[in-house]
């Protein structure tokens, strides 16, 4: 398995400034063969979907330890509607309680990935999720 | 800017993407009919780390001041082990990302090694139509033995460094007269000076005629916003020197040379992996031949 010609844009909405996690993920990504795009720190949802459309991504990652990661995604997701790039995946990673997920889900999210995985497992199901894409 | 412009966009971007992710046989059966004028083309090349992305920001958001608006292609490496890559010029360049009128897309060198990425030429085709003033292309880092984007821009800039004694000794030989703008960036850095000094005394020791471009030999520094103004004058100088004296047909076929060279190389050696080892049995020519015939495309 390989992510040999999906481009990822992992991003960093919020406020927090730690960025290790996002930095590791996106290493992780370019080791499974992914073009790997990096926002830098606190961008806006908006900034966000608009990068992911420039770039055209096949999904973006979006790296959230601050807490307000429910805010973030459904205003990421309807950035990007209105950009006409509902197909581009969202995968959030980081803090996220589990009492979050379902609602998550819901709302468009295709992959949450805790900071207690292993990264092999998360690179599979990012494998998986934009294979069927 | 407009709900519409931004549709436009993503229709834009991703037609970018599929010219980026055509295979060879792909590029040459959909290739458009090559326009008469093309966009004004500046190419940015120089070692890793040398600022190239840097010195884009700050060039682009002076260019863009005036409403004209610019496309940044930026190549990184991709990994020949893995294929991956970490598109990281975008980042450098977030001061000018947030404007509208400022499109960039980050591009893995793929197969390439000159610099340049897989369908270059042909991206730099598709940014045409879509309303740009001009195309700012930015190279892999490399050493001086890269020159391809020569072929492909209208206005090459070279980044150098304080401590880019090497390159000067390459110019001194005659190897590093590529560039039609010569910047000396980090210029806060000890040594700026000597090195400035001595390019400029390489470039004026040759002789140029009247309609000879003389190149320049400026210094940056992203301490100093002030220190790009020179840079941008420099480019709309040579800009108007190129629309005088540039042999537009020479450029076309300079440019369609640059292609046809890369679509090969990058045919043959994807061959060349396709084939098993057996298939090498043989003298060298006749494998030789025998990968010529591949080549052919029905
Ligand atoms: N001191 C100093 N540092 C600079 C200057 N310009 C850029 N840098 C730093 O140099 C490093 C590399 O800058 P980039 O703009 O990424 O260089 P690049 O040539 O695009 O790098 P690659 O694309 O990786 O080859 C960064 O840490 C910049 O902050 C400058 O004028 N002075
Ligand atoms: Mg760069």
């Amino acid at each position: 398995m390989s992510l040999e010609g999906k481009r990822i844009l992992i991003a960093k909405p919020g406020l927090d400034g730690h960025d290790v996690g996002a930095k590791v993920i996106a290493l992780a990504l370019r080791d499974a063969g992914a073009d790997v795009i990096y926002t830098g720190l606190r961008k806006s949802p908006d900034y966000i979907a608009r990068v992911a459309v420039d770039e055209d991504v096949d999904a973006v990652g979006l790296s959230m330890l601050s807490g307000s990661h429910n805010e973030i995604v459904s205003e990421t997701l309807l950035h990007l509607k209105e950009l006409d790039a509902s197909d581009i995946k969202i995968f959030v990673g980081g803090t996220i309680p589990r009492d979050d997920h379902a609602g998550l889900r819901e709302a468009g999210v295709s992959g949450i990935y805790t900071s207690d995985m292993a990264i092999a497992d998360v690179l599979k199901e990012i494998e998986l999720e934009l294979r069927n894409a | 800017m407009s709900g519409g412009k931004l549709n436009n966009r993503r229709k834009m971007s991703q037609a970018l993407s599929r010219v980026a992710n055509a295979s060879v046989v792909e590029t040459l059966k959909n290739q458009k009919e090559l326009p008469k004028e093309t966009l004004y083309r500046i190419g940015i090349t120089g070692a890793p780390g040398s600022g190239k992305s840097t010195i884009i920001s700050n060039l682009v958001s002076k260019r863009v001041d005036n409403g004209s608006r610019a496309a940044v292609l930026a190549i990184d490496p991709s990994s020949p082990l893995t294929k991956g890559s970490i598109l990281g010029d975008r980042i450098r360049m977030d001061s000018v990302s947030n404007d509208p009128n400022v499109f960039i897309r980050s591009i893995p060198s793929r197969r390439s090694h000159d610099g340049l990425a897989d369908n270059t030429a042909d991206l730099l085709w598709e940014m045409e139509g879509y309303e740009f003033d001009e195309v700012i292309l930015e190279t892999v880092g490399v050493g001086q033995a890269e020159y391809s984007v020569r072929a492909l821009v209208d206005t090459v800039i070279l980044v150098l460094l304080p401590e880019s004694g090497d390159a000067v000794q390459a110019m001194k030989s005659g190897i590093l007269e590529m560039a039609d703008i010569y910047v000396i960036n980090k210029s806060d850095l000890p040594g700026a000076e000597l090195i400035a000094a001595e390019i400029n005394e390489i470039v004026s020791r040759n002789t140029y005629s009247s309609n000879e471009w003389k190149p320049c030999v400026l210094s940056t520094s992203n301490h100093s916003v002030e220190s790009f103004n020179a840079l941008d004058e420099a480019i709309d100088e040579h800009r108007e020197w190129i629309k005088k004296s540039i042999d537009k047909e020479h450029e076309r076929r300079s440019r369609v040379r640059y292609q046809v060279q890369s679509l090969i190389n990058r045919r043959a050696e994807e061959l060349l992996e396709l084939m098993s080892l057996k298939e090498f049995d043989g003298r060298p020519k006749e494998v030789y031949e025998k990968l010529i015939k591949k080549l052919l495309i029905k």
